[in-house]
């Protein structure tokens, strides 16, 4: 298609007899108008996207009613500090097992080399995995370690009862299960490009020069992953803390995570006057992933500037 | 010796079928749920293969409720897909032909959706909107703004990806030397080249918008999501059906998508349109 719309474009185009502009010049703009381009990008992410996040912050420093500290002070407080540490807790557990199991994964995966479909099959379910979350998810698994699951049925067969062993799909545990079925693919899709980018000569060489294959990893391979494995480690972090959906479902609204928490202050059906509240949880969870994405950032432009 | 090469042939194939019953079970389980009608409890080995049927599925897909809500998220992914492309692909050309110097900026910018995360962004909307615009919030397309934007650091960087394979200034001066209008460029240069990144982030924004729960459940939006949340308690096991066949379907539809991508990734270099230009 692509190259048939550009042959014909020399022989029908009517007003063919443009030599007389230069047509290079006709599209070039004098530099100071460059940006002109970019105005309705940067006006739809400003309206839709910028405005809405820096209001949050206008309205969680106000002044609130009958308190004497700031919502943004009260934010990290009490109870409000516990669930964002419950939730940091949860999304660096979820990240680390993430990074070590989806690598591990990748890692097993590109040794087996047949049958060759096998890859390709397990690259296209890691896509699906990875962006599987929200409600399907926490059906899922529901029906799978709910106390009335699939699973939960078969261990207790087994003689190892999960609720009487505090297990629930909604506490700290669960969630961090329910959590690895999209981190590891996540991770998967990230170390697959990192692994295969190392090459076969550099081991070789290695070997030639007597080093064992611990010494290579350690010394070749695992310095040329770092970049991979911290940048994938952020980003599974930020995948995790910025999670509702999920959670929300598998604990029908009760988990003590932050973005559920700020689901009741949307709401309302909490004492009034505390409306500030949930802007200042908001407004701490973006303080959070600008830190992590920055980072994310940092050590990218380091990957992409040694790849050069 | 031998023990460790066996162990090291042998691990990767163990971790392997462990992760897959780790990705399957879950599904299975909610297959058994939602098409079976058996209550867990006298679940055994005797009736293991009795009473399954996709009642409850058929149940759910003939509620009105359920077609109104699919027509809703069909409605809204459409117009997402049509706003994010009509914004991101001018946007992306004129950063790489007229604006290079930019597309740094551009490019943190498209990152920013993953800053702030759902959840803080609708806070943020109905505490700016609710009070300015009450008539944008209440309409259902109030959600395809942010849709677009939850959507677009992929579409900038399949976009991104798609241009920098091409050599895109000689196809627009090729074309234009040639007596081509800017708009014919356009749409019979660039567009067709970069088929593959617009199918590819048409279809993943399609799949999110499909998906995406935070943003509909807090505007009380009622979306395909939403449905199926409030399902769970009325009729769960049409819920749970309903849930596995979306994800049937997700499957195939990225299936699709990377058939396609393979298909096509010959086609993109500018060397394959010079040799037809030769005669």
């Amino acid at each position: 298609m692509a190259l048939a719309g550009i042959s014909s474009l020399g022989q029908s185009d009517p007003k063919g007899g443009s030599h007389t502009r230069t047509p290079l010049q006709r599209f070039q703009l004098p530099v100071k108008f460059k940006p002109i381009g970019l105005i309705p990008f940067f006006g739809f992410v400003g309206l839709f996207l910028v405005w809405p996040a820096f209001s949050l912050f206008r309205l969680a420093i106000q002044p609130t009613k009958n308190s004497d500290i700031s919502a943004m002070r009260e934010a990290i407080t009490g109870d409000y500090l516990d669930s964002f540490i419950y939730t940091i807790k949860l999304s660096l557990l979820t990240a680390l097992l993430g990074v070590l199991l989806g690598s591990l994964l990748a890692a097993s995966v590109l040794r087996i080399e047949r049958p060759k479909w096998f890859r390709n099959f397990m690259t296209s379910f890691a896509g699906v995995a990875a962006n599987l979350g929200g409600i399907p998810l926490a059906f899922a698994f529901i029906a799978a370690l709910g106390t009335q699951g699939l699973i939960t049925k078969m261990i207790d067969y087994f003689g190892v009862n999960l609720s009487d062993a505090g297990f629930r799909i909604s506490n700290f545990a669960g969630i961090t299960i329910v959590y690895l079925y999209f981190q590891i693919p996540l991770m998967f899709l990230i170390m697959v490009p990192a692994f295969n980018g190392l090459r076969a000569a550099w081991s070789e060489a290695a070997a030639s020069l007597g080093a064992a294959p611990w010494q290579y990893w350690r010394y070749v391979g695992l310095p040329l992953l770092t970049p991979a494995l911290l940048g994938g480690f952020l980003l599974l972090f930020s995948n995790a803390f910025s999670a509702y959906a999920t959670a929300y479902a598998l604990s029908s609204g009760g988990a003590r995570l932050v973005p559920v928490q700020i689901r009741f202050f949307l709401q309302g059906n909490t004492i009034t006057g505390k409306d500030n509240l949930g802007y200042a949880l908001a407004a701490w969870m973006i303080i959070i992933m600008l830190i992590t994405m920055t980072g994310y950032l940092f050590v990218r432009r380091r990957a992409e500037k040694w790849q050069q | 010796m031998a023990a460790m090469k066996f162990i090291g042939k042998i691990w990767p194939r163990l971790y392997i079928a462990i992760a897959i019953v780790f990705f399957v079970a879950p599904l299975l389980s909610m297959a058994r749920f939602a098409f079976q009608r058996i209550p867990m409890i006298s679940l055994g080995k005797d009736n293991l293969f009795k009473r399954w049927t996709i009642d409850g599925l058929l149940t759910t897909l003939r509620d009105p409720e359920f077609s109104h809500s699919l027509s809703v998220s069909l409605k809204v992914a459409f117009f997402t897909v049509l706003v994010l492309l009509f914004l991101m692909v001018p946007t992306t050309l004129w950063v790489h032909l007229s604006a290079p110097r930019w597309r740094g900026v551009v490019e943190t910018v498209t990152i920013l959706p993953y800053v702030v995360p759902p959840i803080a962004l609708v806070v943020g909307v109905s505490g700016t909107y609710r009070s300015i615009a009450p008539w944008f919030l209440a309409s259902n397309y109030s959600l395809v703004p942010f849709y677009a934007i939850l959507a677009m650091p992929f579409t900038f960087r399949s976009l991104d990806v798609g241009i920098k394979a091409l050599d895109l200034r000689t196809l627009v001066d090729a074309a234009k030397s040639l007596g081509a209008s800017s708009s014919r460029v356009m749409w019979n240069v660039l567009l067709p080249n970069l088929r593959t990144s617009l199918i590819n982030a048409a279809f993943l924004t399609f799949t999110v918008v499909l998906g995406e729960f935070t943003i509909a459940s807090l505007l009380l939006k009622r979306t395909l999501p939403m449905y199926m949340a409030e399902a769970q308690g009325s009729e769960p096991q049409g819920a749970l059906g309903l849930g596995l066949l979306i994800l049937v379907l997700t499957t195939i539809l990225f299936t699709l998508v990377s058939i396609i991508r393979k298909k096509d990734s010959t086609s993109i270099n500018v060397k394959n349109i010079n040799v037809g230009m030769v005669p």
